[in-house]
């Protein structure tokens, strides 16, 4: 393998508080000493709680529910029931096409799945609200539940065209094609389970809704909660000011929020309910479970000539996801003829919803396995191959490459792994019963972007304040733009004051697809350069400023402290030229949204996704993209899995603060490698019931699974991408990871597992 | 079940009286009674490790102990561990580490990291994934978790 690489510096070598540095997480000290308050742990008078009940039939309609027992049960306050519930209107959809003109309750009289609310008791205490909830009886009429993809009802589903993508005669070059691989990859369903369970508090006062629920996008869920009480947007407000995990999971309002939020406005009281950890696999969707086929043709050098590609993903009685299954496949390699096309299959599930990647990872397992397998027919390293086919533009948008390292990703992950000591023969590397294998996949994901709003302030201590209602559930969202207007108005990070999590702030979209830290930085930036602008003006303008007399045209500011550029006059502090200039601080709002939008646009921009900017908009695509090295070691008699070394180069562009990037790459490969070893939604075929709905049963890595893992940046600013240059860092460690482990497995086995998770008896 | 029993805990050196049902847990008289945050449930069925806190020095998971359990015993969680303003050695090392995303698992796996130095589980890398393998991090900090615990290991040994 030759590859001539620029191994591209996209930490800047920056100073710590500048963009670019290494500062420490500014939020780690409250979350490190107990004293971060997550949504759900504010302290409010009169608090009741609730607890959820669930259908434990997965198809049906509720016959009667008794609440007798309940009802008598001591401390309850209410036990509400479809029938007992305040009625709601339905709401818009996240791209904001209108509701329904119909009612919408969130207790189910109609059950399309097991574990879908159908009542709910309020109680004085959460020990009473729970005892109560084991009382109400429910009886059903059930009918046959359609229990998953492999259950012989669900049929071949809804054709959907729009993921529909076709170039060249891909059907007659495969068929003309000297070598030929077909085959089939599974995935399972798999759960977000992040650490925090989903709940909230809610409180009414009057016509206004306080929601203090962890959530990825305050205005996407504020909108929701208005529409479903009918009330003004405004007069919802949404607080989540820590978040204990997402991975796509905390985007919308949900219907246990709904339950909350009605018994708040039933009772006159602030209700808390927290769905239990065996109801958040059912509370809200997970990865949907999916099935791919992939069929390459391609030449004796293993040149590709063809892909044909069919998808299905599973979706709900009621409701649509879509998992675009064709994503990474169209634009991996280059390839003359192409065909995509996918159906979905309603089944008895809650609809599922988005996990870490949707689409890309799942994917990027088919695509990523099948080169690997077109590699060992054609008897080519499996690196390689990637290199021939390698896409020197997109193939399907046909357009340039906003930027694409991933030839760097490939030189250098392969060079810090040491590939080139790899034997290529299944089953050759092996330490005593130990088969070991080695393992490459690349990975990538879409750079969405999309407008925000972000508010500085100067303040008369010289400090600066951030306000918006983004938020941080771990991405580093208070560190960021703590740097970035420390940077841009010439102060230290320290004097920087981030707040987020709060409706009332300056609007931000959903923190999901990557996109939130390129948008909000953008924000900040323009913010905080005009917070500046005015600062320097004053200082320059007004007759009270030591400047005043220099007539200068602009001065510096750094260090909260302003010279004139040739440091030939005065130096004061910000603190001291605001005293002198009679002004107690500076405020500026900054917004990325173009000049002429209406508020309506607005409005939409940050309450829907509608207004999101195609990653193809204009002359180039815009990716990221990661190479992954893997090593496994199988036990040879017990076919046990263990991932033993992780080599990944990541191309996310610049990087605002490498150290917390690396942090979210890592913990995407972890993700990956529970997802290829662990991780499953099981059946219980009987009654259409998830089995290990809890976190004993269905496994998360835990620390004794994972090795060391090395990430490596190989990204270069991306103007394309972003303001200040970055491309998305959370989703994209994550595609690729558990291909790349299915190849490695194969190398130390001998055996294709295609089937994920890739458990021991798939290998003996 | 209405009635209520007097429990008496001593929590990070402060005494506290509640008058709650017997059923009540450690981990939600936490939370719910004392505004004692800090310490997070995660699964309420000691799976997951976050609701971690030391009950006579030793790890215990505050879910599955009902506070009347822990009357008369000294109970340290994350709000207790830092002395007069001064970080406890594994948060400091949590922190320059970057041992943590969310922060929601956070208290609960410093809790551990602090026991499982003090039992004497530090000694390498491979002893501390198996003594910290009880609490669950879903953003995925494992290996700077390790490297947290070696590096404050290290500290409190000197």
């Amino acid at each position: 393998m030759t590859v001539h690489t620029r191994h591209g510096d996209a930490s800047d070598g920056a100073l710590a508080e500048a963009v670019g540095g290494r500062l420490s997480r500014v939020d780690g000290p409250a979350k490190i000493t107990g004293a971060a308050k997550y949504a759900v742990e504010q302290q409010l008078e009169g608090l009741a709680y609730g607890v959820l009940v669930e259908s434990t039939i997965a198809s049906g309609k509720v016959r009667a529910i008794d609440t007798t027992a309940a009802e008598a049960a001591p401390g309850v306050l209410r036990v509400l029931t479809p029938d007992t519930i305040i009625s709601l209107r339905s709401a818009s959809d996240w791209f904001g096409t209108p509701p329904p003109d119909k009612p919408y309750c969130p207790l189910a009289r109609d059950i399309a799945f097991s574990g879908q609310h159908v009542a709910a008791v309020i109680a004085e205490t959460f020990e009473q609200a729970a005892a109560a909830a084991a009382l109400v009886k429910v009886s059903y009429d059930e009918t046959p539940a359609i229990v998953d993809l492999s259950d012989g009802k669900a049929g071949d589903g809804i054709s959907i065209d729009a993921m529909t993508k076709e170039w060249g005669d891909a059907q007659a070059a495969f068929a003309s094609a000297p070598v030929r691989i077909c085959a089939a990859y599974n995935t399972p369903r798999e759960y977000q389970a992040p650490m925090e369970p989903h709940g909230l508090i809610a409180r009414w006062e009057g016509d206004r809704l306080t929601v203090w629920e962890p959530s990825q996008w305050l205005d996407g869920m504020a909108r929701t909660y208005a529409e479903w009480f009918g009330v003004p947007f405004e007069n919802v407000r949404l607080v989540s000011p820590y978040i204990g995990g997402g991975f796509g999971s905390k985007a919308l309002a949900l219907s246990h929020g709904a339950v909350a939020a009605c018994a708040a406005k039933m009772l006159g009281r602030p209700v808390r309910l927290v769905m239990t950890r065996p109801q958040t696999f059912t509370g809200y969707g997970g990865r949907a479970a999916t099935r791919q086929t992939v069929t390459i043709g391609a030449d004796h050098d293993g040149l590709i000539q063809s892909i044909v590609h069919r998808g299905v993903n599973e979706t709900s009685i009621d409701g649509m996801w879509v998992e675009p299954l064709g994503s990474v496949t169209s634009i991996m390699y280059a390839t003359p003829n192409f065909s995509s096309r996918q159906n979905v299959v309603r089944v008895n599930s809650v609809v599922p919803g988005a996990m870490r990647a949707p689409g890309e990872n799942p994917s990027a397992f088919g695509i990523e396995s099948a080169i690997d397998e077109l590699a060992y027919e054609v008897g080519i390293d499996p690196l390689e191959i990637r290199l021939r086919n390698y896409a020197e533009q997109d193939p399907e948008a046909k357009k340039a490459w906003s930027t694409r390292q991933l030839r760097e990703a490939f030189a250098v992950g392969a060079e810090r792994f040491g590939w080139a000591r790899r034997t290529p023969e299944p089953r050759s590397m092996r330490d005593g019963n130990q088969l070991i294998g080695w393992g490459v996949a690349a990975g990538t994901y879409p750079v969405r972007r999309a407008y925000g709003e972000a508010v500085v302030r100067i303040l008369a201590n010289g400090s600066v304040e951030v306000e918006s209602s983004s938020i941080d559930m771990g991405q580093g969202t208070y560190t960021i733009l703590a740097q970035t207007a420390a940077e841009t108005v010439g102060v230290a990070a320290d004097d920087v004051v981030v707040k987020l999590g709060d409706s009332r702030f300056p609007r931000a979209g959903v923190a999901g697809g990557s996109r939130l830290a390129g948008v909000m930085t953008g924000a900040v930036h323009k913010a905080a350069s005009a917070a500046l602008d005015q600062l320097v003006g004053l200082a320059i303008s007004d007759p009270r400023s030591p400047f005043h007399a220099l007539q200068a045209n602009t001065l510096v500011v750094a260090n909260g402290r302003i010279t004139a550029p040739r440091g030939d006059g005065p130096d004061v502090s910000i603190a001291e030229l605001l005293k002198n200039v009679g002004r107690d601080h500076i405020e500026a709002m900054g917004d990325t949204m173009p000049a002429n939008s209406s508020a309506e646009d607005r409005y939409k921009n940050y309450t829907t996704i509608a207004m999101a900017l195609p990653h193809t908009e204009g002359d180039y695509s815009r990716h990221s993209w990661c190479a992954h090295f893997v090593e496994v070691r199988v036990d040879e008699d017990f076919g046990t899995v263990r991932v033993s070394r992780v080599v990944s180069a990541l191309d996310s562009g610049r990087l605002y603060n490498p150290k917390l990037a690396e942090s979210q790459w890592k913990g995407g490969i972890i993700m990956g490698i529970g997802q290829a070893l662990l991780e499953e939604g099981i059946m219980d075929r009987r009654h259409g019931r998830i089995v290990n709905n809890n976190l004993a049963d269905y496994l998360v890595p835990t620390n004794a699974d994972i090795p060391d893992i090395e990430v490596i940046s190989v990204g270069i600013p991306d103007p394309h991408s972003s303001v200040l240059g970055g491309k998305g860092v959370g989703e994209l460690a994550i595609v690729g990871v558990a291909p790349a482990i299915a190849n490695a497995v194969f190398h130390a086995t001998g055996k294709r597992v295609r089937d994920l998770p890739i458990t021991l008896e798939k290998l003996i | 079940m209405t009635n209520t029993i007097p429990v008496h805990l001593d929590i990070n050196g402060h005494h506290h009286e509640l008058r709650i049902e017997p059923r009540v847990t450690l981990l939600d008289a936490l939370r719910d009674r004392l505004g004692l945050t800090g310490t997070k449930k995660g699964c309420d069925h000691g799976q997951c490790g976050a609701c971690t806190v030391h009950v006579d020095g030793e790890r215990v998971l505050a879910c599955l102990t009902l506070a009347a359990q822990a009357e008369g015993r000294a109970i340290t969680t994350i709000e207790g561990l830092a002395r007069e303003g001064e970080l406890h050695p594994v948060q400091a090392a949590f922190l320059e580490q970057d041992a943590f995303q969310c922060g929601y698992c956070t208290p609960g796996q410093i809790m551990s990291a602090v026991a499982c130095i003090r039992e004497g589980h530090a000694g390498s890398d491979d002893e501390i994934r198996e003594y910290m393998a009880g609490n669950l991090c879903r953003c995925g900090a494992y290996p700077h978790i390790v490297a947290a615990v070696r590096q404050a290991a290290l500290e409190v040994a000197s």
